[in-house]
């Protein structure tokens, strides 16, 4: 191993905890609003750096390696309901955003 | 803010030769726009309102906004007077204008916690009902609105290109926010006249005291569109300031809006309110982007690009529930 433990992920979640727990309760008012938005991206990059980078390329995979052509074929009406192919592209979408939302907003998808 | 050649330009403006400003106080206000509390000789408490360096290409100018104001103060709709407008950017560095000042709370989150703002939640969503019914009486074609272009012949149809185009115009595909557009473009519904839509009519941009509304805010997404675009806006979930059960704006019953409105047409208000989530979503990423490239950097915009999955979340939630019924 190259890099020095603690890594990113824990450095910025113990970081984070002194940011919440000893900085904010010691800042004036007006200052709290930019003190949390400090640590909600804190906490994003704390899931970012602890995320599994395999199942983003899995993904792009599913996705027939071109996000875009997937975009497209979807404008053109080529994964409507009733196509062969619908079922497989609303799954895979699910599936990219739930990994999307579990970095930038987790509890988007745990109020389900 | 360079009070001398604002006073001189105010004193001509206003005709009054001794005119003084006896405060200006930066308020808080968006990322697009500044917005000045100016307090004048004579009791006269203003707001003057003009742009950051870097604007949205979206919104309109501020001599548009103050045009909307114009026709919406005509209109009878609550929005602070509008007085004066210079639209000469040698005097503060950019266009602006003056308006009335009004009191009130505008931010979200309180709004959405008060059982009593504005008569209580359902006067007040039933109050806003009212003030979107006179916002969509004002009709095309209008010579002072000439910069809002020609009416769409298609609403709904408009809007998916519009915001075709603008997916287009961004760095990365979108398959979500396609899977939505094509899921309205498949349920499109039939055509309506246009009417003038304020297309940015939520919670958080309109002002409120404890008697009522006090102020509709933020004129600078105005459009001819489809009426229901801001009943479904104002319902949609992703302006509800966490406060889900209460369907407009997470502040009162849908029920009591509708009825403040009028005539509503329920199903297009839910084609709308996944069109919203969907065009959020895309400002989002917009925002974002202008962290992303420099242009802006700024903690707040980069936050916002954070927020496009959980809305990507709940577009694909809407399409499938709607594809099931």
């Amino acid at each position: 191993m190259l890099r020095e433990e603690p890594g990113a992920a824990d450095l910025l979640a113990t970081a984070r905890d002194v940011l919440l727990n000893d900085l904010l309760p010691a800042l004036p008012a007006e200052k709290a609003f930019a003190a949390r938005m400090v640590a909600n991206a804190m906490a994003i990059a704390a899931r970012e750096a602890a995320q599994d980078t395999a199942r983003d390329a899995a993904a792009l995979a599913r996705m027939g390696g071109d996000p875009r052509a997937f975009a497209a074929a979807i404008r053109a009406g080529a994964h409507d309901p009733g196509t062969p192919g619908h079922a497989a592209a609303a799954t895979l979408l699910d599936d990219i955003t739930r990994a999307r939302c579990a970095v930038s907003t987790p509890r988007a998808i745990a109020r389900r | 803010m360079d009070e001398a050649r604002l006073t001189a330009w105010l004193r001509d403006a206003t005709g009054d030769a001794a005119l003084v400003i006896e405060g200006a106080a930066l308020l808080s206000g968006g990322a697009i726009q500044q917005n000045w509390a100016l307090d004048v000789s004579g009791g006269r408490a203003w707001v003057l309102r003009t742009d950051n360096a870097a604007t949205l290409a979206v919104s309109h100018g501020r001599a548009q906004e103050y045009a909307l104001l114009r026709a919406a103060f005509a209109a009878g709709v609550t929005v602070p007077e509008p007085l004066y407008l210079c639209e000469d950017a040698s005097v503060l560095g950019a266009p602006f204008f003056v308006m009335r000042r009004v009191a009130g709370t505008a931010a979200g989150h309180r709004v959405v916690r008060s059982d009593t703002l504005a008569g209580g939640r359902d006067a007040c969503v039933r109050a806003l009902g009212h003030e979107l019914a006179r916002i969509h009486a004002i009709t095309p074609p209008r010579a002072d609105l000439a910069f809002l272009g020609s009416p769409p012949a298609d609403p709904c149809r408009a809007f998916i290109a519009d915001q075709r185009a603008a997916l287009d115009r961004q760095r990365h595909p979108r398959p979500v926010l396609e899977w939505g557009l094509r899921h309205l473009e498949r349920t499109v519904p039939p055509p309506v006249p246009p009417v003038l839509v304020h297309n940015d009519f939520r919670t958080g941009n309109i002002m409120l005291d404890e008697a009522g509304v006090t102020a509709v805010l933020d004129w600078e997404f105005a459009l001819w569109s489809d009426p229901h675009a801001d009943l479904g806006w104002l319902c949609a979930k992703c302006w509800r300031f966490g406060n889900d059960a209460q369907e407009a704006g997470g502040i009162g019953p849908r029920a009591a809006l509708y009825d403040g409105y009028g005539a509503v047409d329920d199903a297009r208000v839910r084609w709308w309110e996944l069109a919203a989530h969907i065009r959020w979503a895309s400002i989002a990423v917009d925002q974002a982007e202008r962290h992303v490239s420099g242009v802006e950097r700024n903690l707040e915009l980069a936050l916002t690009g954070h927020m496009v999955p959980g809305l990507e979340w709940e577009i694909l939630r809407m399409v499938e529930a709607r594809d099931a019924a």
